[in-house]
């Protein structure tokens, strides 16, 4: 059985996250890779992404950085100064590097078949519109096939 | 193990989850009892300052801990929880059918409609009430907002700790409470919640949350501190003093832990 977030396993549900609007946990990941942060810091610098449009719930983000520890992807530990209050600071895991770079290649296949999408959107409207749809252009395999 | 009372002076708003984790911890612990003593965290705070004992101390704004405890009562303490500011009412409230987040200033200064808050001398909710007071004149663009609602609002409503707000609304004595929304569900109360940018909930709004200042008692007597808004958050320490730090520490640990985490969770409080 191919390890858990392994390039070999079925894709993960936080891959799946790339799918839709939900950048949450990719962001999480993404800012623990530049340095550890505890979670006041990841609120504050999640609401400056130009990629994230949600609004940052602390409830939410806590309960993620908890769910993200127990699969293995962050880890944290106390971060105590020689004064003032001591706050738990996340880690990226080998674990989480791992499943960024495997969110980062589905991003990029995303965005290839994104921008796809918007050349033949673009071309139809430059032909006018009234396209049928036989005459769209089909993808190499399925032309291979017919 | 041998038989020992951990006592744990906390913040009144701690008191539910607070007490569901002792029960936890004493049932892993055989010989141990938990005691637990409420008071308003600020009040909390001075009590250890006039020599009572406790082994550890949770209050609800580590900004108590910096001003009056660090270094010598407490040497290190460990933010563990954060909430917001709602306003709780019940079913036998005036306007409880009409009341949001847009139009709640104006259903609580109508003729006869009651509110109450907590001291802000004693009490971090009485101040953070305060500061989101402050916050709300500028995000609503209602000047003189804070002063109507700080006039309206007479000695009689004012509380030592949050959770006795509780008791105001259930006997119906005031209408409204500003209160911690895990109070408000814990005790199953109505509440609304305050748009982010005034409910001292949100690390994105730090900066705006300074721009609140109240100010309290000191910690000499006749002093005055003046104390800057912040996102809320609680925290917990062990004291300096104690004579049982092992067990202290396991009971931090055991808070901090997903068991711990999951109570504090429950009651409506946000693990961090």
């Amino acid at each position: 059985m191919p390890e858990k977030n392994s390039p070999d396993s079925e894709p993960s549900e936080y891959a799946v996250y790339l799918r839709g609007e939900q950048l949450l946990q990719p962001g999480l990941l993404l800012l623990l890779a530049r340095q550890p942060m505890h979670g006041y810091e990841l609120i504050q610098s999640l609401s400056g992404l130009s990629f994230n449009q949600e609004e940052c719930d602390p409830a939410t983000v806590y309960r993620n950085l908890r769910r993200m520890e127990d699969d293995g992807l962050v880890r944290s530990e106390w971060q105590t100064g020689l004064s003032g209050p001591a706050r738990r600071v996340y880690h990226l895991t080998t674990e989480g590097e791992r499943l960024l770079e495997m969110m980062a290649t589905n991003a990029r296949r995303r965005r290839e078949q994104l921008e796809a999408f918007l050349t033949m959107f673009t071309n139809t409207r430059l032909r006018g519109g009234g396209v049928p749809l036989k005459e769209l252009p089909l993808r190499e395999e399925e032309e291979e096939k017919t | 193990m041998r038989e020992a009372t951990l006592r744990i002076l906390h913040a009144g708003a701690l008191r539910g989850p607070l007490k569901e984790c002792a029960l936890v911890f004493q049932e892993t612990h055989p010989g141990i009892v938990v005691s637990l003593e409420a008071a308003g965290s600020r009040e909390c705070a001075h009590r250890l300052l006039r020599g009572e004992e406790a082994d550890v101390v949770a209050l609800a704004d580590p900004a108590v801990f910096a001003e009056l405890l660090e270094p010598e009562f407490v040497a290190r303490y460990f933010i563990f929880a954060t909430d917001r500011i709602v306003i709780a009412f019940d079913e036998y409230s005036r306007g409880q059918n009409e009341i949001n987040r847009q139009n709640w200033m104006d259903i609580l200064l109508a003729d006869q409609t009651t509110y109450a808050r907590s001291d802000e001398n004693l009490d971090p909710c009485g101040y953070r009430t305060l500061m989101a007071w402050q916050l709300g004149e500028e995000f609503y663009c209602r000047p003189g907002l804070y002063n109507r609602l700080r006039n309206g609002c007479p000695s009689g409503a004012i509380t030592p700790k949050s959770i006795d707000l509780v008791e105001l609304i259930a006997q119906g004595r005031v209408d409204y409470a500003f209160v911690y929304s895990s109070v408000a569900v814990q005790f199953n109360l109505r509440h609304i919640t305050l748009p982010r940018e005034i409910d001292l909930s949100s690390p994105v709004f730090a900066d705006r949350y300074a721009t609140a200042t109240v100010a309290v008692r000191g910690r000499q007597f006749g002093n005055t501190v003046l104390l800057k808004g912040a996102p809320i958050e609680f925290a917990i320490g062990i004291h300096r003093q104690t004579g049982h730090s092992d067990l202290a520490k396991s009971f931090l640990d055991f808070v901090h832990g997903r068991a711990g985490q999951a109570i504090l969770e429950n009651h409506g409080l946000i693990a961090c």
